[in-house]
């Protein structure tokens, strides 16, 4: 095989901390962004989604908020994005349930709940789960909040929970 | 601007849909029998361009380049233009728009545009997977999104703004697989689905039932395309291609706007319908992209048929069956034949030219049609292809 593994151990290497145990479906079956700096130039996105806090960009030229993240603004070019701070509450425009069909990694997850959120005070509507009430008990225009969540394997991603 | 040329579908053919027993190869090479089947005069040398519609081969097949595959697997040797086309579930009409591109502005003569899609795996949580994929994998794909929690989300909006009901939305699927009982290629050729069966059976994404999505299918379709000087070789009944549109104006489920406006059909209809020079009230038949039955419902309305909301009263009251407004999805739909993504489009089309030479069973011809749209939309609506035909012989 030409070439080595990157990330494999190799001779000359120093052994660093032991790897963490590897939770991570194939990289082309893994859903779930690439966290790492290496990999994004979003990855602040994440870190501060561990810290409790949702955050996107806006352009400064012409203020245009975006989502999901960019590193260019769609609008004008600029390429000098700044994060903002995104509002946790909003309402829910529309919901459904998956039922059966899931991918890979969520059969166990059936029933969940998924839906389109129009956070509050800023013209930004965002999918995702719904948790916290079964989809029979949702409602259109019901109240949630964003909050983030680990994965197994450490990474941080964020769902909108109901109120209670 | 040198002149266009004027481009006419001459024929074409599709394989079984369904659960099938074959590869993607082995679809495409069925596809290119059933072409030269359809065709007797076609020889393959005549073939100077393929166009391959194929949505995620890489992921349903694990099989890239499939250009110059499927060519082979047809029997064909394309010596001017060969590519394959995506555009996820408008990858087969995708290839028709560029042979049809190619045709007409004189760089093909004779050219073949062949959809091909195999869907179902061994493991078909590794399909939905690929399905997930059409989303924005790491946004939207990540929440578990795919087409069903989609579109069960505009029948959602569309029940809540307009008071459209499950059993409007049981009409459209009961239409179109009453339909697919005609076609023998259909996926569910054999099933008998009836309204108050198809409101039994169960939600697969409330308030969507199972028979209000399409299946996930395998399956390919293929036809012929050729400047205007070289159609009279293989048929008297040529489909001329006289408009097209398209239109496509967000990919991340935030950016929808509206789940019940589809604004970019609109638009895309405007711009098919300016092109051939005709409105919607001139159609005779249209194959809309009926992934979900809500979809059928939406699309009546973004085309014009019916004013915004009465989409269901529509389908209800037979305005698009047989004897109604328009004929819409005689060949069975999306919802009756499975929705092999690549294939669907250029199924679609093989149904406006059989329909225009009166070649399918009474029990879907339309009578002496002159005027056909085919539409499809892709991932979660946010592009919507459309080519207007016209009869010609
Ligand atoms: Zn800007």
């Amino acid at each position: 095989m030409a070439g080595a593994t990157p990330g494999a151990q190799s001779a000359g290497r120093s052994p660093g901390p032991p790897e963490p145990p590897n939770e991570r479906p194939p990289f082309l079956l893994d859903f779930f962004p690439l966290e790492d700096a290496t990999q994004t130039r979003l990855s602040r996105f994440f870190d501060e989604l561990r810290l409790g806090r949702l955050m996107t960009t806006r352009c400064p030229k012409d203020q245009s908020l975006s989502w999901p993240p960019r590193v260019v603004c769609p609008s004008c070019h600029s390429e000098e994005m700044e994060w903002v701070e995104l509002p946790k509450g909003g309402s829910v425009y529309a919901f459904s349930a998956v039922l059966a069909g899931a991918p890979l990694g969520m059969e166990s997850e059936v029933p969940f709940v998924v839906g389109l959120v129009d956070l509050d005070g800023v013209p930004l509507r965002l999918f995702g789960r719904i948790v916290g009430k079964s989809w029979e008990a949702c409602r259109l225009g019901m109240s949630v909040a964003a909050e983030p969540f680990e994965l197994p394997d450490g990474r941080v991603f964020y769902r909108f929970r109901t109120e209670p | 601007m040198s002149e266009r040329r004027e481009v006419a579908l001459v024929g074409g053919a599709t394989t079984r849909f369904g659960l099938r027993a074959a590869t993607w190869p082995e679809l495409a090479q069925e596809a290119g029998a059933a072409l030269f089947r359809a065709i007797p005069a076609l020889q393959s040398a005549e073939v100077d361009s393929l166009f391959v519609g194929a949505a995620e081969p890489e992921r349903f097949a694990f099989q890239s380049h499939v250009a110059p595959l499927a060519a082979e697997q047809m029997g064909l040797t394309p010596r001017r233009i060969l590519q394959r086309t995506e555009l996820a579930c408008a990858s087969g009409q995708s290839a028709i728009r560029s042979a049809y591109a190619a045709i007409a502005s004189g760089l093909s003569d004779i050219a073949v545009a062949v959809g091909v899609e195999k869907m179902n795996l061994p493991s078909m949580a590794e399909a939905n997977t690929s399905m997930a994929c059409v989303m924005d994998r790491p946004w939207d794909g990540a929440h578990g999104a795919t087409a069903p929690p989609f579109f069960a989300m505009v029948a959602q909006r569309h029940m809540h703004e307009h008071g459209t009901t499950a059993e409007q939305m049981a009409a459209v699927s009961a239409k179109n697989h009453r339909f697919a009982n005609t076609n023998p290629n259909a996926q569910f050729h054999e099933k008998v689905f009836s309204k108050e069966k198809l409101l039994r059976l169960p939600l697969v994404a409330p308030p969507l039932r199972l028979g209000d999505c399409s299946s996930m299918t395998d399956g390919a379709a293929a036809v012929l395309l050729t400047a205007a000087e070289f159609a009279g070789r293989y048929t008297d009944t040529p489909a001329w291609i006289r408009g097209s549109g398209q239109y496509s104006d967000f990919h991340n489920l935030a950016n929808a706007g509206s789940l019940t406006e589809w604004a970019g059909m609109r638009r895309a209809a405007e711009e098919a319908f300016r092109s051939a020079r005709i409105t919607v009230n001139d159609l005779d038949l249209a194959e809309l992209h009926d992934c979900f039955s809500i979809s059928e419902i939406v699309e009546y309305e973004a085309l014009g048929l019916c004013p915004k909301g009465a989409g269901g009263a529509f389908a209800a009251d037979g305005s698009s069956d047989l004897g109604g407004k328009i004929v819409v999805n005689p060949r069975g739909g999306l919802l009756g034949c499975g929705h092999p993504l690549g294939a669907t489009g250029v199924a679609q089309a093989v149904e406006v030219f059989d329909q225009f030479a009166h070649r399918v069973p009474p029990a879907r011809q339309v009578p002496d049609p002159n005027w056909a749209l085919v539409h499809n939309l892709s991932g979660s609506a946010n592009v919507h292809s459309m080519m207007v035909y016209q009869r010609g012989g």
